[in-house]
């Protein structure tokens, strides 16, 4: 360790707990970040702060505005750019004695285990089940630990799953506790529900804490633990998680489905064509399913029906017409089209693709 | 009497939940008797076969609820439920 190392972890060394030793486990230590998002921000931010010897970031996202007031990775000028090289080069910054590596793409069954290789610890900050259920079920096929936080509106949750025992058998994982993925629109992600800015810093700062005691072996970590907060109460609970006998995760095949991108046969229009459409006046519907607060902030000037009401509110899209939704990235809106064709009766349905997003992208680009 | 505590996340869909007593010897009935103070919990919490949903998950006095289909897990001697679900964002 360099003289300059020594100084920056200084408060470490005094921690009798931790000391030179604590310090040095956290150097040799190896942890993947799965999300660069909300979590992932801190997370990120107090790894290399403390000095994870080695940090892994994959997202292939980009950062949008809605995510500047909760995701303190990044600033107003990293609008438009991946989220993956952005994090990596702050975190670099603030610690320049630790490697990282940005992953540009998204998680899925081809890609997960190797991935995952290099690095000891995975920790899941994602936003969707499908990649949680992906990267518990790897996590447990391939013997890593994987520390797991997760948010929604002012609640948050955290454990740590698939910890080695003493006698090498591995504690409990994800699927103990909720056996299977639900149904991709069962549960609303944050874009629907909210979420407040400051959740994920105080449960993405619990995460990057239970990484460092897995990685130092210091304290006792969350394993076969959950612990739930609720920030409107401050009510805290830690339940113990039951190991399943029955439970057996044998390979990825049976979330290929689940993880996969849904394949509806729909059109598509590009947000250029689109532009295309209006400048030659085509007649046509143009449908908004996001939420009602995300319209507000910014809208294309379609008829809002939020995604969970479109069954209620059907009888407000015409049939006589060319209809295109949208929504912010392209999800929901192939979900919507996938219920419009499954109810029958509807013109052609147009997906936007890239959502709002795109459209707003090519706006910068004429200014 | 259980007492029944409920995940923050579903006043999203039920804005007036709160924590409520309910006199039941089962998971099942004390199910049955919220729905008659929340009107469509049950549809929120069960599929249409009346099992637990995927997303949902029942401590009673922090322990795992064991029937996950038919929800008999038994309350006798029992202080508290605990109704929560996964949470998908980060």
């Amino acid at each position: 360790m360099t003289k300059e190392e020594l100084q920056r972890y200084a408060r470490h060394f005094v921690l009798p707990e931790f000391g030179r030793e604590g310090q040095e486990k956290l150097r040799a230590a190896k942890v993947l970040v799965v999300g660069a998002g909300g979590l992932g921000s801190p997370l990120l931010l107090y790894l290399a702060a403390a000095g994870v010897g080695e940090i892994g970031i994959i997202d292939d996202d980009v950062v949008d505005l809605s995510n500047l007031q909760r995701q303190v990775l990044y600033t107003t000028e990293d609008i438009g750019k991946p989220k993956a090289e952005m994090a990596k080069i702050r975190i670099q910054a603030l610690n320049p004695h630790i490697k990282v590596t940005a992953y540009k793409i998204r998680l899925d069954i081809d890609n997960v285990l190797d991935i995952m290789a290099p690095y000891d610890i995975i920790a899941d900050g994602t936003d969707n089940f499908p990649t949680r259920y992906l990267v518990n079920d790897a996590c447990v096929l391939a013997g890593k630990v994987n520390v797991y936080a997760s948010i929604f509106r002012f609640e948050g949750q955290v454990a740590v799953f698939n910890y080695p025992n003493p006698d090498g058998s591995r504690g409990v994982n994800y699927r103990d506790l909720f056996p299977e993925p639900p149904d991709p629109d069962a549960v609303p992600n944050c874009a629907e529900g909210g979420v407040l800015g400051v959740l994920p810093g105080i449960i993405g700062s619990m995460q990057a804490n239970e990484v460092i005691k897995v990685a130092t072996g210091i304290g006792q970590p969350l394993a076969g633990r959950l612990f739930m907060m609720d920030t409107t109460t401050f009510d805290t609970r830690t339940l113990k998680i039951p190991k399943n006998p029955n439970l057996k995760i044998e390979s990825l095949e049976a979330l290929a489905e689940y993880c996969a991108t849904p394949q509806y046969s729909h059109l598509t229009l590009s947000a250029e064509e689109y532009m295309d459409w209006l400048s030659r006046q085509e007649q046509h519907f143009l449908l908004d399913v996001r939420e009602v607060n995300e319209y507000e902030i910014h809208n294309m000037g379609g008829h809002l029906i939020p995604l969970g009401q479109l069954s209620q509110k059907i009888k407000e899209i015409p049939t006589d017409k060319k209809i295109v939704v949208h929504c912010k990235g392209g999800v929901r809106s192939t979900q919507a089209i996938a219920y419009l064709q499954e109810v029958g009766g509807f013109g052609d349905l147009y997906n936007l693709e890239g959502g709002i997003m795109a459209w707003e992208a090519i706006q910068t680009v004429k200014k | 009497m259980v007492t029944v505590k409920f995940t923050p996340a579903l006043k999203r869909f039920f804005p007036e939940i709160k924590e409520e007593e309910v006199l039941a010897n089962s998971v099942e009935e004390a199910l049955e008797k919220l729905e008659d103070r929340y009107v469509g919990i049950n549809t929120y919490l069960r599929d249409e076969s009346g099992h637990l949903r995927k997303h949902i998950n029942i401590f009673i006095d922090e322990t795992m609820v064991t029937d996950r289909q038919h929800l008999s897990d038994l309350l006798e001697g029992k202080k508290e439920i605990l109704i929560f679900q996964a949470l998908s964002g980060g």
